[in-house]
């Protein structure tokens, strides 16, 4: 409850913050516009040639840019400027301002801030979505819209613990800059269904660095073409790094050396 | 008793790199690791109410140790207990009670009014609102903080910006105070204006304050009791008077010429430090401070002379400048122990 009431104090003063600079505000939304044209553009650019992308008609994958964009909201606006933000914390030494406060330090380095304009990304991947069902005749059942929530939470789970496992790397390395570009490669992997790679890379993209988790299954879960095993594992995989990733951020606190004052 | 330290040993894993391209290129394909011993077996106690001093020249674990008792690094060996808490624990208890402060970095948002992380830290550390508000009634006099408090904390001066940085740090009443160099860059007036307000505040609250600056007059002020470390190890631990009779190897003779001197050279006596007219100042080791006052009562034409410890500034000074010197003499480097900056 305490923490609850934490969170709201925190999103005001986030919110708060941001209002300081109403230019920069409107810049942003002016680019979200524009990346998402692009991530329409440069699929759409496969389509001129062929009508099907694997077994993937235009509408369908409309689906997982739909979702691409849609995901890439939540972590700017909720990843990036929390998790992504430990990284220059410790090396300019104000992460020990977070460490000497009464409350738990993963909740403050997890939810301090939110980058409220940047959840525009989430209504219009949501549009999109909505459009693309259209261009279907497909209406969800109420058990695929839960369901595909419900794998929303789960892809957040599963991309919020890899990000926080590698920022607990930066205990010992504090420079990880290019870690975190490694990680917005396999991202942008995920524009594309999965299933439109093959061999080693679709695994990898299932399992090593499940991006097919954040775009590709959500967006399976609403045309009703996803089946039980890979729920599950999706599920498993979500419970099971966010388990691991808060034992690692554990262990590497204790390692924690301070840049010097 | 406030504060527990025994046997205190903080070391780092540093890799070494030898100096150029190839040196560079060498420790990225393969590191040699050193151990730095940044704390080494220091042991002290601290009464509730006390302030004490750390005094040390850069790098010489004063930080390392702050960052200890107030948990944020695990210590290496030995134990520290501060409020009876283990303070590496990092118990929510013991983070309520204590509060750090660094000159050198801020936890003000920058883009907001200071009130603003005010709020949020009376969320954080769960501050009832009456008690909220008389403690930022009484920061705000003492440091005299009205008119900063609602402009956005980018557009304050540095000193008015460490002022909203010890309201901030202090809203919650910590019993312990940790402060590193909180004075730090600011101006003269400032640094007597912060100075004033920590003496108040632990007058007022009975806090426990261990200080470390980089600026004498601070510990001088503030501080009876001080503690020197020096490459992580501890050299003194006690009155800040007596400290600066011990390592002084010199006294001040300060003397009145009733008339121009000449033909007499002064420097037979002493070092001189200052001449100005008839008045000169000399330092003269201490042990032979006597004989020299009465050669010069005898030979020179003295109308006034006084014998005084000299200023304690200089004197801690020249200590750790001799105690270097002493180093690069037996061969050890300086670079390869103590904090990186």
């Amino acid at each position: 409850m305490r923490y609850v009431r934490l969170l709201g104090i925190f999103y005001k003063y986030s919110f708060l913050s941001e209002l300081e600079y109403r230019v920069e505000f409107l810049a942003n939304v002016f680019m979200n516009v524009f990346w998402l044209a692009w991530a329409i553009v440069s699929v759409a650019i496969f389509f001129l040639h062929t009508d099907r992308l694997g077994d993937w008609s235009w509408p369908e994958v409309l689906m997982v840019v739909a979702l691409f964009t849609l995901f890439s909201g939540v972590m700017e606006a909720l990843l990036r400027p929390n998790v992504g933000a430990v990284l220059d914390q410790i090396r300019d030494g104000t992460f020990d301002f977070v460490l000497t406060k009464p409350v738990n330090a993963q909740f403050i380095a997890s939810l301090r801030n939110i980058v409220i304009w940047r959840l525009s990304d989430v209504i219009i991947g949501l549009a999109l979505i909505v459009y693309a069902l259209r261009q279907m005749d497909i209406v969800p059942t109420m058990g695929q819209i839960a369901l595909f929530v419900l794998m929303l939470f789960a892809a957040t789970a599963i991309v919020y613990s890899l990000w926080l496992m590698m920022v607990s790397l930066a205990f010992w390395f504090v420079k990880l800059d290019n870690f975190t570009e490694l990680f917005y490669g396999f991202y942008e992997a995920g524009r594309y269904p999965v299933t439109i790679y093959r061999g080693i890379i679709r695994a990898v993209l299932t399992f090593v660095v499940p991006i097919a988790f954040v775009t590709t299954f959500p967006a399976s879960a609403l045309l009703g073409r996803i089946d039980q095993t890979t729920t599950m594992i999706g599920f498993a995989l979500a419970i099971g790094l966010f388990v691991i990733s808060n034992r690692v951020w554990t262990f590497a606190l204790k390692h924690y050396s301070s840049a010097s004052s | 008793m406030t504060i527990q330290v025994e046997h205190l040993c903080k070391y780092y894993q540093v890799h070494q790199k030898e100096p150029g391209l190839i040196g560079s290129v060498k420790s990225f394909v393969k590191r040699k690791y050193a151990d730095v011993k940044a704390v080494d077996d220091v042991s002290f106690h601290i009464d509730a109410g006390e302030i004490v001093g750390f005094l040390g020249p850069n790098g010489a674990g004063k930080t390392t140790t702050l960052k200890v008792l107030s948990g944020l690094l695990y210590p290496t060996s030995g134990s520290a207990r501060v409020l009876g808490f283990t303070p590496s624990e990092r118990r929510k208890e013991y983070l309520s009670k204590i509060t750090l402060v660094m000159g050198q970095k801020q936890q003000l948002n920058w883009d907001l009014p200071a009130i603003e992380t005010f709020l949020v830290n009376a969320a954080i550390y769960e501050i009832p609102d009456a008690q909220f508000k008389s403690t930022l009634d009484e920061l705000t006099e003492l440091l005299e903080l009205k008119p900063l408090l609602n402009k956005q904390v980018r557009k304050l001066s540095l000193g008015e910006r460490m002022k909203c940085e010890l309201a901030a740090a202090l809203l919650h009443r910590p019993q312990v105070l940790f402060l590193d160099e909180p004075t730090i860059g600011l101006d003269v007036t400032m640094q007597t204006k912060i100075r004033q307000f920590i003496t108040e505040y632990n007058e007022r609250h009975r806090a426990t304050i261990i200080l470390t600056s980089h600026y004498m007059a601070d510990v001088t002020a503030l501080c009876r009791r001080v503690i020197v470390i020096d490459h992580g190890r501890m050299l003194y631990d006690g009155d800040l008077h007596a400290l600066a009779e011990k390592i002084a190897p010199h006294k001040l003779i300060r003397v009145e010429f009733s008339e121009t001197l000449n033909g007499h050279r002064l420097e037979e006596y002493g070092e001189v430090v200052k001449t100005r007219g008839q008045r000169a100042e000399l330092l003269v080791p201490r042990d032979a401070t006597s004989g020299v006052a009465a050669r010069m009562l005898a030979e020179l034409p003295i109308a006034d002379v006084t014998i005084e410890e000299p200023p304690i500034e200089q004197v801690i000074t020249r200590g750790f400048e001799e105690a270097a010197r002493a180093r690069a003499e037996r061969g050890e480097s300086d670079e390869d122990e103590g904090e990186e900056d």
